[in-house]
């Protein structure tokens, strides 16, 4: 039927609702209302992807029209808390909605900002890997202006990241996030690894041309995931065993592999393998200069590391003299000491992690691990290079990549330096083809991976740990969840805190740890696109901390299992209704190395619906009624909204004396991006973004990879031994038991210079046994969670459409077990069960599939939503409220690994 | 002459359901409704096990089955190979869902909303009242390649000029293009990757086609035929699953219409004069049941004159055509006593009769339904029935016995034949495969057509005839026995049986460096 005639027209915006993002795309708008979403194909030569979104962002037309958003303010008028309780939320102005939160805050700062334990009166979760910052305008500018937050309870962060690769990587490559070289590479082994569903449209785009390319992809992995479907091999690991794989790999690299197949110059100049390993563990250093020394096969003697024209030996033991230096200051001075370098201790240790030995620990063949490995090495291409930009770089098209549950909680520490060790074996680290960090978040600046390579002790790259040292050490951290005291490695940067161990956060709200300070309540909770009642683990203990604070303020889509313990609820506009610019391109997260970089905008594509304002606008407000605009535009000016306003030649400051529009604001920063972009010489404002929807310039692909940064610093990469952890570790050791914590003692045992393989599963099952009095062989299944491409991150769980296309992939829903394993308790597909760990328990249906070991069960993604509409109707489980939030499953870092022992029995009916 | 093709890159494919979401933007179809949707399909036993992701929607066939059956002419083809529907045409008949062996087509009855309650601001504003009652499918965005060409721009290059879909695509799997011009994208992927279509063997000439060749088998061919999997786990959306577009409305008019016109041509060869009029009005009134319910059962039930439309291709419209003059003469046979109108009206409801078993031969998308063997199997079927009827009534009224023995042996030859011929189809369906939940449907009625259940009404008959004191009341217990089983067995074909074509991998993809594997057919068997 032909239609009447309709005013239509195009608006550009950004979709960064998964940290794989952002990505681009176009909203087609019919007489004022929001009806297609539709790539951006203007983007199309700067976007790696081709100026496309992926399928959660065709839920933003939903999720702005949906009937069920929060679209006036709302005040609770239930002061009881808690799930069984009807908050009975009713309409409020704004008026009154931001008049209380400013009369709460104005209490905080008289009473002062810190509370009696040390810890910040206001606190603040936001989701998923920091994406709600490109949906929040210029509220990390009322935040800088306020003062101390505490962002310690964490909504996912530590359980459900990777977060041992945040850690390690910065320390190691500045790769909070790594990722292949998938441009470029030839074979990729990935342990669990899910980057179709987690990789975000780049990440999609560039592994579906490495397939047609030919490349190989192994994916080692309990069940067939997505990313198993779509590569050439699927090897069923038995959960939670891939440090074993990978120490294997290890082995056979340097054991049955040839010498002279590994990438030996680049252990010699990039590494620290040369550097000679004194008695106790510590470098042998020079007495005076105190740098680690090598031994020089030239002149048969111990120098120096970076005396330059010397040929450092990898093997052998040597009789030297030197000094060792140890934790708090402590010294040996030896004298004709038998030393051996780091490689030849590294041979040592590896000697027996056999491939037969991993075999019986994986559930995988030897013969299997060995191929994998000689893959590995066929495929390192050792000794050439390839010129990019201009410059010539060694080129090692072969990559290993971890994923979550591999990369976080224990055995995160082995894994990631397993596979980073590899990289290294092969000459493979942040080279072409190579393993690759794609974003830097602990180390500073943020935006640039190349300027955080600065030049730090014995040769390596600088990293801001916390300190440990005597005197130096925090006893009280700034956070609920003590990071800076308990986590070297988690550094002070905005983004430590959420690289905590934010269950401790949580779980302390119930219990406190012994000498630590009393886990106060934050006065103030702010929290935004996050539901950690339902994205947390133990989600019944969270939800009953949550309900014991006094004063939430939630900015809230619709209602959900989160705010139901709020006191205020706040519409923003949503992702389609707001202002804002962002950052776009360089290296950001997973996938996300573009060829160019610069600044998208996020212009709205329609009126606000009822009531909801824009997030600008509400951060603006806050800052005038608690006294702190002058503070507030300050940290707009200082580049708090993402852009700074001032640079060389240029200053588009805000007067800072008064309040200024969303549009005032705006204009502003896309005048400072303007001249950022363009060194000064331009200043467009919004209209030109309007017009264009981003502007970029160049990013050298040459940046995507440190290795150059590092060589022309002549820096080393700390691998593969770990002599400054291992020293921090025993420091940290030291200044806890001088408070009498040995709590953490267990977690202190894993600063090992190389890391000692060991029983995970064994570990899990005698935490759960004795944590909960259970006999563990009554609960005989692994159960794992996957992410889901159509819901990761995407907080969408209320959106029709996501929920409809969803359940064309196979696992929403449900619960994924091995057909075999379901006939032994006569299951059949449908079957209704119950699932418990002996945490807690859940419902669900059978999904049979036999791309799932028979000891394995798996459930996508994150539901079990009672409060979210909508959501809450579809019964999909979730392992969540099955997995318990313990210390002893908590690993150094802080963090844990989604990993639980359940059993299930029928409960009648069909799903 | 160009023919607009898709390409679906099964190495690239990763199930996102991107292109799933971006069509139902583009074509603001109803919650539930999915024109283009990706499959996502399990092969193998653990630990051996491989996992596809399979585009599928319409595949704008060479040589449609919904074009031929749609009896109002609202499907229509293009000369570019698109296929399309006339929404003011359409009466909602589901005749082109059943015949669509790739589930291509649905009908929305009501307007939808994702929330229920009233509709969103998007959902009103791009609310279609023609697209209710009527079937729809992908249209393969013909409106941006007509614009986009009208424009100058090339459909599969320019995104402008392409199916929102393949535009949409981030992993570079979806791809379009005239297959017919060589030096098009589409011809280039075809020509260098070997490709599959689903269903290639029901000759319909699909337009997806499917690249599924890697680096070690670019080179070479395979043999290795998809297996069928009788009971594959986690597979319910790809296997075949019962038709849900004629239910027993649908059924009522094969089981109603076939017994009645089989009655008229009983009652106008073996009963004279007045005796006949009453049987002959009963046919009538069957048979005009059997299309009343039919007629509740279509999405727009007054266009259901646009039925005629199609009589030069649809066994439907043929069906309408048989039925006005079998009424014409059948009425007037009962009013005059006409022996001639008689068998003029028989005439007409054999034509009829047979319409009705080339409208299930022409459903390609119900294999049950679709197998030759099932013209003789409806039309004995009918004429069974018919005849048991009109043996009841004979019994019922005392006809002469000369006329009795003579319909009891008509019978005994009828549900002979009506064995042989379901023999036949069965046997002929057990060699070729079928759904296994039709076989279970079939072989799981309580009245079937098997020897052993044909043999109780045919010994009765036998002891009828042996006996001639028991003769009527014999004949007319087996007769019921008779047209029970025939009606059960109708019923079970239509509302049972109907199990649709499902969906097929002809072979599993080589990803990256690996090998292309063995395809699956899930849920058919041989049996």
């Amino acid at each position: 039927m032909q239609r009447a005639t309709k005013r239509v027209s195009q608006v550009s915006t950004y979709c960064y609702q998964c940290v794989a993002g952002p990505d681009l795309l176009n909203v087609e708008i019919e007489d004022g209302v929001a009806t297609q979403v539709r790539p951006n194909f203007s983007a199309a030569d700067v976007h790696p992807a081709g100026g496309k979104v992926c399928v959660k962002a065709f839920g933003l037309i939903q999720k702005t029209y949906n009937p069920n958003r929060i679209l006036t303010p709302m005040k609770r008028r239930n002061l009881r808390k808690g799930r069984d309780q009807n908050p009975d939320f009713v309409p409020i102005s704004w008026d009154e909605a931001l008049d209380t939160i400013a009369r709460k805050l104005n209490d905080v700062r008289h009473d002062g900002l810190i509370d009696a334990s040390g810890f910040p009166r206001v606190a603040a979760s936001f989701g998923g890997g920091g994406t709600p910052t490109a949906y929040m305008g210029t509220f990390p500018a009322f935040l800088a202006a306020w003062g101390p937050i505490d962002m310690s309870f964490g909504s996912g962060q530590g359980v459900k990241c990777y977060h041992s690769e945040h850690l390690y990587g910065e320390l190691w490559h500045r790769a909070f996030t790594v990722s292949p070289d998938t441009p470029f590479t030839e074979l990729i082994i990935s342990f669990g690894a899910n980057v179709e569903a987690s990789g975000g449209v780049c990440g999609v785009k560039r592994h579906a041309d490495a397939r047609r390319r030919g490349v190989r992809r192994i994916q080692v992995e309990p069940h067939l995931s997505v990313t198993g479907a779509c590569s050439a091999e699927w090897v069923p690991i038995r959960p939670k065993t891939d440090s074993a794989f990978l120490f294997a790999m290890v082995h056979m690299l340097l054991h049955e592999v040839d010498r002279t197949r590994l990438d030996l110059e680049f252990l010699k100049e990039r590494t620290s393998s040369a550097y000679l390993v004194a008695p106790n563990g510590y470098y042998l250093r020079h007495p005076r200069s105190g740098k680690p020394l090598v031994w020089d096969l030239k002149s048969a003697r111990a120098v120096e590391f970076d005396k330059p024209n010397i040929d450092p030996a990898l093997e052998c033991q040597f009789n030297v003299s030197g000094r060792e230096s140890g934790p708090d200051d402590t010294a040996w001075n030896h004298k004709n000491v038998s030393c051996r370098p780091a490689f030849a201790a590294l041979v040592d240790h590896v000697r027996d992690y056999t491939p037969e030995w991993a075999a019986k620990i994986c559930d995988v063949d030897a013969e299997t691990i060995r191929s994998v490995a000689c893959a590995f090495v066929d495929h390192a291409h050792i000794g050439e290079t390839i010129e990019i930009d201009g410059k010539t770089l060694p080129f090692r098209p072969v990559a290993i990549s971890l994923g979550k549950t591999v990369n976080n909680g224990w055995g995160g520490y082995e894994c990631c330096w397993a596979r980073t060790l590899l990289a290294c074996l092969i000459g493979g680290l942040e080279v072409p083809g190579g393993t690759l960090g794609t974003t830097v978040r602990l180390n500073r600046p943020a935006d640039n991976r190349w300027s955080s390579v600065t030049p730090g002790p014995d040769g390596f790259m600088h990293y801001p740990m916390n300190p440990t040292t005597r005197g130096e050490w925090l006893s009280r951290s700034p956070s609920r969840h003590a990071h800076r005291t308990l986590v070297p490695l988690a550094a002070n940067s905005p983004w430590s805190q959420a690289l905590g161990p934010t269950h401790l956060a949580w779980m302390m709200q119930k219990k406190g740890l012994d000498h630590l300070p009393e886990p106060t309540r934050p006065d103030v909770w702010f929290v935004y696109r996050t539901n950690p009642a339902i994205s947390f683990w133990d989600t019944k203990a969270v939800s009953e901390a949550m309900a014991q604070f006094p004063f939430t303020v939630c900015f809230a889509y619709t209602r959900d299992e989160t705010n139901h313990m709020a006191d205020i609820l706040l519409p923003e506009c949503t992702d389609l209704e707001g202002l804002q610019l962002i950052r776009i391109g360089g290296s950001k997260y997973v996938e996300q190395f573009w060829e160019h970089q610069g600044f998208a905008l996020r212009d709205p594509a329609v009126n606000p619906q009822g009531e909801a304002r824009d997030f600008t606008w509400i951060a603006t407000e806050l800052a005038d009624r608690t006294g702190l605009l002058e503070d507030y535009n300050a940290a707009i000016n200082r580049g708090a909204g993402g852009v700074r306003l001032h640079g060389k030649g240029y200053d588009f400051s805000l007067d800072t004396a008064k309040a200024h529009s969303v549009e005032t604001i705006w204009d502003a920063s896309c005048r400072a991006a303007s001249a950022e972009l363009t060194d000064g010489a331009e200043s467009q404002g919004l209209d030109y973004f309007r017009k264009h929807g981003f502007r970029v310039r160049r990013f050298s692909r040459s940046q995507w990879y440190l290795y150059p940064a590092l060589a022309t610093q002549r820096l080393r990469f700390e691998l593969p031994y770990q002599e400054r952890l291992l020293r921090i570790g025993r420091e940290l050791s030291a200044r806890l038991h001088e408070q009498d914590i040995t709590w953490w003692d267990d977690q202190l045992a894993e600063y090992e210079a190389m890391p000692t393989w060991h029983d995970l599963q064994r570990r899990w099952e005698t935490a759960l046994a004795e944590g909960f009095g259970v006999d563990i062989a009554d609960y005989p299944f692994w159960l794992l969670t996957a992410r889901s491409m159509q819901y990761a991150w995407g907080g969408n769980a209320a959106i029709q459409l996501i929920h409809e296309v969803a359940g064309n992939v196979a696992g929403h829903g449900g619960v994924i077990m091995n057909p075999a394993a379901a006939a032994r308790l006569n299951l059949a597909e449908g079957d209704r069960i119950e699932i418990a760990s002996p945490a807690g328990k859940t419902e669900g249906a059978v999904l049979l599939r036999q791309g799932i070991r028979p000891d394995t069960l798996l459930m996508v993604g994150q539901f079990d939503h009672w409060a979210t509409p909508f959501a809450k109707d579809n019964k999909a489980p979730c392992m969540n409220s099955l997995t318990p939030m313990m210390l002893e499953l908590t690993d150094a870092t802080g963090s844990g690994a989604d990993l639980v022992k359940v059993a299930v029995r029928p409960i009648g009916g069909a799903a | 002459m160009t023919r607009w093709a898709i390409i679906a890159d099964l190495n690239r494919c990763v199930g996102c359901q991107t292109c799933t979401a971006a069509c139902k933007h583009a074509n603001a179809t109803a919650p539930g409704i999915q024109w283009r949707k990706v499959l996502d399909v399990e092969t193998g036993i653990y630990p051996n096990v491989r996992r596809a992701f399979v585009p599928v929607g319409c595949m704008h066939c060479d040589d449609p089955p919904c074009l031929d059956v749609c009896p109002t002419t609202a499907t229509r083809k293009r000369a570019d190979g698109i296929v399309t529907i006339d929404y003011d045409l359409c009466i909602g008949c589901a005749y082109c869902a059943v015949a669509c062996p790739y589930q291509a087509r649905s009908r929305v009855d009501r307007p939808a909303v994702a929330y229920g309650g009233r509709p969103m601001r998007h959902e009103h504003l791009r609310e279609d009242p023609a697209c209710i009652g009527v079937a729809q499918k992908c249209t393969l965005c013909a409106d941006r390649i007509d614009q986009g060409l009208a424009d100058g721009l090339t459909p599969g290059v320019d995104p402008a000029a392409t199916p929102a879909c393949v535009t949409s695509c981030i992993a570079g799997a979806l791809h379009f293009g005239d297959v017919n011009d060589p030096k098009s994208n589409a011809a280039r992927l075809l020509a260098e990757n070997q490709h599959f279509r689903m269903h290639e063997d029901l000759a319909t000439g699909p337009g997806i086609f499917y690249l599924w060749s890697g680096a070690s088998d670019r080179e070479s061919g395979f043999s290795d035929a998809p297996s069928m999997i009788a009971e594959p786990v986690g597979m319910a959306a790809v296997s075949p699953a019962h038709q849900q577009s004629w239910d027993w409305r649908a059924a009522a008019n094969f089981v109603l219409g076939g017994a009645g016109s089989g009655l008229f041509v009983a009652a106008a060869a073996a009963i004279t004069g007045k005796t006949a009029v009453i049987p002959m009005l009963t046919a009538l009134a069957l048979v005009a049941l059997g299309l009343t319910c039919v007629w509740l059962e279509i999405g727009r039930p007054w266009r259901f004159i646009n039925v005629y439309f199609h009589a030069r291709r649809s066994w439907m419209s043929r069906e309408a055509f048989a039925a006005v003059p079998f009424f014409g003469f059948g009425l007037a046979a009962a009013y005059f006593g006409s022996v001639v109108l008689a068998f003029a009206g028989a005439a007409c409801a054999l034509v009829f009769l047979y319409c009705q078993a080339r409208i299930l031969q022409a459903a390609k998308g119900v294999p049950t339904w679709r197998h030759h063997w099932i013209v003789p199997l409806v039309v004995t079927t009918g004429l069974t029935e018919g005849l048991g009827l009109t043996a009841i009534y004979s019994a019922i009224a005392g006809l002469q016995a000369s006329t009795m023995q003579l319909l009891a042996l008509a019978l005994l030859v009828l549900i002979g034949l009506r064995h042989v011929t379901w023999q036949a189809y069965r046997g002929a369906l057990g060699a070729e495969g079928a759904p296994t939940g039709s076989f279970k449907a079939l072989d799981g009625s309580p009245f079937r057509l098997t020897l052993g259940h044909q043999l109780v009404p045919a010994a009765i008959v036998v002891a009828g005839l042996l006996a001639d004191a028991f003769l009527p009341a014999s004949l007319a217990v087996a007769a019921v026995f008779v047209v029970a089983s025939g009606w059960v067995f109708k019923f079970t074909l239509i509302a049972r049986a109907g199990f649709n074509q499902g969906f097929a991998v002809e072979r599993m993809p080589a990803r990256g460096a690996g090998d292309s594997a063995p395809g699956i057919k899930p849920g058919w068997t041989l049996s």
